[in-house]
């Protein structure tokens, strides 16, 4: 499965929240896929912090069946956070990708498949996505340099300013030195954690839930 | 961001209605609904009132 396939073309409804035990949710998704496709969901990936426990990321690939507001609406989203037991319902993205940079180089049909990497996420205001965009478009050597591997940008829906970035990096390490001293094009992740935008996420990938349309 | 999913209100909305002069999440609710229905989203609710009145500076959500 490349998670890029489950990314283009989709628009996504993500949450980043935290569960006292974030083993239950792979487990907890894969046992929802009936109405999870009944939201219109295709695949649902889960990211786990490295750095704060219980932390989680949640990427939902969604087919554009239904206006978005109809489908946080659907219930679905209720039932998950009352099934890990939380009370507070975090604040929630949906937008659809805009930009993806693979910096990846093509593998050989002989090689071993490349060890997931560690990524990074964000969600912040910023003051022009297209210069955004244009700026990434222009760092992309220093990124590879980096040890970044893949980026994906996303826009919101109810926002146009408002973006997903992310990011997959090879090892915490270049995940850590590059949060600690972003490019110019990444200038946007200092900016992370203010209002109701959450902190930067840094973590690893946990598992991916495909769903299956005949469900 | 969504903040609301009983409603459908929208970060944005919650911030307007706190440029407005609400000041308080009841009083949040009472101009845009975030936070009238079932009220858990009022702790992101009260992050965009803090954020408000703290000015540009990093506001954790936890």
């Amino acid at each position: 499965m490349n998670i890029s396939d489950v990314y283009r073309h989709s628009l996504v409804i993500a949450f980043d929240y935290r569960v006292p035990d974030p083993s239950r949710v792979g487990p907890l998704l894969e046992r929802k896929t009936a109405a999870l496709a009944d939201m219109g969901a295709h695949h649902v990936l889960v990211y786990r912090s490295t750095q704060e426990h219980g932390r989680v990321l949640v990427m939902t690939g969604v087919h554009s069946r239904e206006p978005v507001v109809e489908v946080m609406r659907s219930g679905v989203l209720w039932d998950w956070f009352d099934s890990v037991g939380m009370e507070e319902i975090p604040a929630i993205f949906a937008g659809e990708i805009i930009a993806r940079f693979d910096l990846t180089e093509p593998l050989r049909a002989s090689a071993e498949p490349q060890v997931p990497g560690v990524v990074v996420a964000g969600i912040v205001s910023v003051d022009d996505v297209a210069v955004l965009t244009g700026q990434l478009d222009l760092a992309v050597d220093r990124f590879k340099s980096a040890g970044i591997r893949q980026m994906w940008v996303f826009q919101a829906f109810d926002d146009s300013s408002e973006v997903l970035m992310l990011s997959e990096l090879d090892d915490a390490a270049s995940a850590q030195r590059w949060i600690e001293n972003p490019d110019v094009a990444t200038e946007w992740m200092t900016h992370a954690g203010m209002g109701v935008y959450p902190p930067l996420f840094v973590g690893e990938f946990d598992r991916i839930v495909r769903i299956d349309a005949a469900h | 961001m969504y903040v609301c999913l009983c409603v459908g209100v929208t970060s944005h909305t919650v911030a307007e209605a706190v440029a407005c002069g609400a000041t308080t999440s009841k009083e949040v609710a009472e101009r845009c609904g975030a936070g009238a229905e079932c009220g858990r989203c009022r702790r992101s609710v009260r992050a965009i009132i803090d954020s408000a009145r703290r000015g540009p500076t990093l506001d954790r959500v936890e």
